[in-house]
């Protein structure tokens, strides 16, 4: 046997070994799950292939969808996601502000202020945000406010996820160790000062990773606004062009496929983030 | 934080108020303001081929004075889409068109959103408490389609039966027995007992029974759109013959915060003169292939 040397060339350390054959396994599983991605994918383009396949007596039919119809509207129907996302975007930029005041006030030791927080997420909870849409579309008019139909959306959708997301900001402020407020009280910080500086930079860690997947779930429920008509994003533009032309499923298809893409991009974001906010842990 | 929290408040009631009293000095009433505006903004319903649809290959011009959450003519198409552009033309108007869900147009209180309806509206009291309405500009039968196969030949057999319509119609208000429309232009009466199923238009009735769902066995609804149905080669058949005949008209919102009557004089002489020199008959053989704006005798 050779005295034992350091390892610069040649054969390699047990540690080196043991190494490699982990990544072998995480590679090979990050393979078959692509591979059984594909296979999935494919199963569900066969499915609307309007294929027949005869098996003796017994055929399997998978669902027709009319091409020419598909070819010739889906450029109508496309210019829609930049509609959705303006919308999704704008909407969850109220949402964030109204969340952050009604997870403030949820904080705070003043009756009324806590009053208004929790009465706001209660009744916006308590209510569909189909209804929302409606209220804020037929309402507000009679009090003199005659929003634009996009503004009416934004608002109802910025005011729903306000509520939802005033959870998750509470949660994330309460996260932060009591031991931190006090020791900014103790070098003699404001409680303002406190909140700005040490308290809401720590929160934001734990709050936008699951702000982002709120953004995600919005862009899908932006498609409830087409109800009144008056915004013209992916759903509605797929919904009319599909009456019209009596082809309805094609329509749906379309935006169907355009929601999944425009939710794989932000899902594909939003782990870049998770992946950059996780940097700070230890 | 109180006290960020009481600032932020007041900012947001502060917008709301002023938002609220914003807005340009009102024209003395809606025609003057329309002629002001350079714009009428007519509403309508782009489910419907041939009536209104989209236009999927328009582009909305650069230098439109339609708000930005209304069509232009540009990038809509169909005969009620063409009676409103050429009575926006003879207003020296340009024409925009707002697409609300059909029954918020009927429910009336409009909220200055838009300014008349064209969008192939029915004459009918219920309706004319909360709008009024012009003379009509065509006509049309309702009727009754079933899938071909059904085995139904006429009006009684479908007693029992369940029957699509589209919701807040007056096909609706037929098959619950409560239609009011003047007695000489109810032809037939509803079949006993149908179970009414309201949608959100007719053309998902249509659609419904073409991809084989059972959930009834028919639907009520314009002969125009049975037609249509029938050339996009749907397994339906209509039994019998018209139900009741429709007048159709411009509608204006009662509840608008201008007063309207000269708006209403000035369309009913748009329309009666549009009549008379066979722009509207030629807009009918154009898009239905048949003249559907003689009153029926």
């Amino acid at each position: 046997m050779s005295p034992k040397t350091p390892n610069t060339s040649g054969s390699k350390s047990q540690a080196d070994l043991i190494y490699e054959a982990q990544m072998r396994v995480k590679s090979r599983f990050a393979i078959g799950v692509a591979i059984s991605w594909i296979v999935m994918l494919m199963l569900l383009v066969f499915l609307f292939s309007s294929t027949n396949i005869a098996l003796g007596s017994f055929t399997l039919k998978t669902i027709h969808l009319d091409k020419a119809f598909i070819q010739e509207n889906i450029a109508f129907i496309a210019s829609g996601v930049e509609v959705t996302i303006g919308i999704s975007a704008l909407s969850i930029l109220l949402a964030t502000f109204l969340a952050l005041l009604a997870a403030l006030g949820r904080l705070s030791k003043f009756p009324p202020i806590y009053a208004i927080s929790t009465f706001y997420v209660s009744l916006i909870r308590g209510t569909p945000l189909y209804l929302q849409i409606f209220f804020f579309f037929l309402a507000l008019p009679q009090v003199g406010i005659i929003l634009p139909g996009l503004w009416a959306g934004v608002l109802a959708l910025g005011l729903n996820y306000g509520a939802y997301m005033s959870e998750i900001f509470r949660a994330a402020l309460s996260s932060v160790g009591k031991g931190q407020r006090e020791a900014a009280l103790a070098i003699g910080m404001t409680p303002g000062q406190t909140m700005r500086r040490i308290v809401i930079p720590q929160a934001l860690r734990f709050a936008i990773p699951p702000t982002s997947n709120e953004f995600i779930a919005m862009l899908k429920d932006s498609a409830l606004v087409s109800a009144t008509g008056f915004v013209h994003e992916l759903m509605w533009r797929a919904t009319k062009v599909g009456r019209a032309q009596f082809h309805n499923l094609e329509a749906l298809i379309v935006a169907a496929v355009f929601y999944w893409i425009m939710t794989l991009v932000f899902s594909y974001f939003q782990n870049l983030l998770e992946t950059r906010m996780s940097r700070g842990e230890r | 934080m109180k006290k960020l929290f009481t600032i932020i408040s007041l900012i947001i009631v502060a917008t709301l108020v002023l938002t609220a009293c914003g807005g340009v000095p009102k024209a003395k009433d809606l025609l003057t303001e329309i002629q002001n505006r350079g714009t009428i903004v007519v509403s309508t319903d782009p489910n419907y081929e041939p009536q209104s649809f989209l236009n999927t290959k328009g582009k909305r011009p650069a230098d439109t004075k339609c708000p930005s959450d209304t069509l232009t003519t540009a990038e809509m198409q169909g005969f009620d889409v063409d009676a409103a552009v050429e009575i926006g033309k003879r207003l020296g108007v340009e024409t925009c068109f707002a697409t609300p869900s059909w029954d918020l147009v009927t429910a009336g209180s409009w909220a200055d959103k838009w300014d008349i309806s064209l969008g192939s509206m029915t004459i009918k009291p219920a309706r004319a408490k909360v709008l009024y309405f012009t003379v009509p500009y065509y006509y049309y039968d309702a009727v009754v389609a079933v899938k071909n196969d059904a085995g139904i030949t006429s009006l009684d057999e479908l007693s029992g039966k369940a029957l699509c319509v589209a919701t807040a119609t007056t096909y609706e208000d037929w098959l619950n027995g409560v239609l009011d429309l003047p007695t000489e232009d109810i032809l037939a009466q509803p079949p006993a007992n149908v179970t009414v199923v309201p949608l959100d238009t007719d053309q998902e009735c249509a659609q419904a029974i073409n991809v084989g769902r059972t959930d009834f066995v028919g639907y009520v609804t314009a002969s125009t759109v049975v037609a249509a149905n029938l050339a996009q080669g749907f397994p339906i058949v209509q039994i019998g013959g018209p139900v009741y005949r429709e007048r159709l008209a411009v509608a204006i919102d009662k509840s608008a915060s201008l007063p309207t009557d000269t708006l209403l004089a000035e369309l009913n002489s748009i329309i009666t003169t549009m009549h008379a020199d066979g722009t509207l008959a030629q807009f009918s053989i154009q898009w239905f292939g048949v003249d559907l704006t003689q009153e029926p005798k």
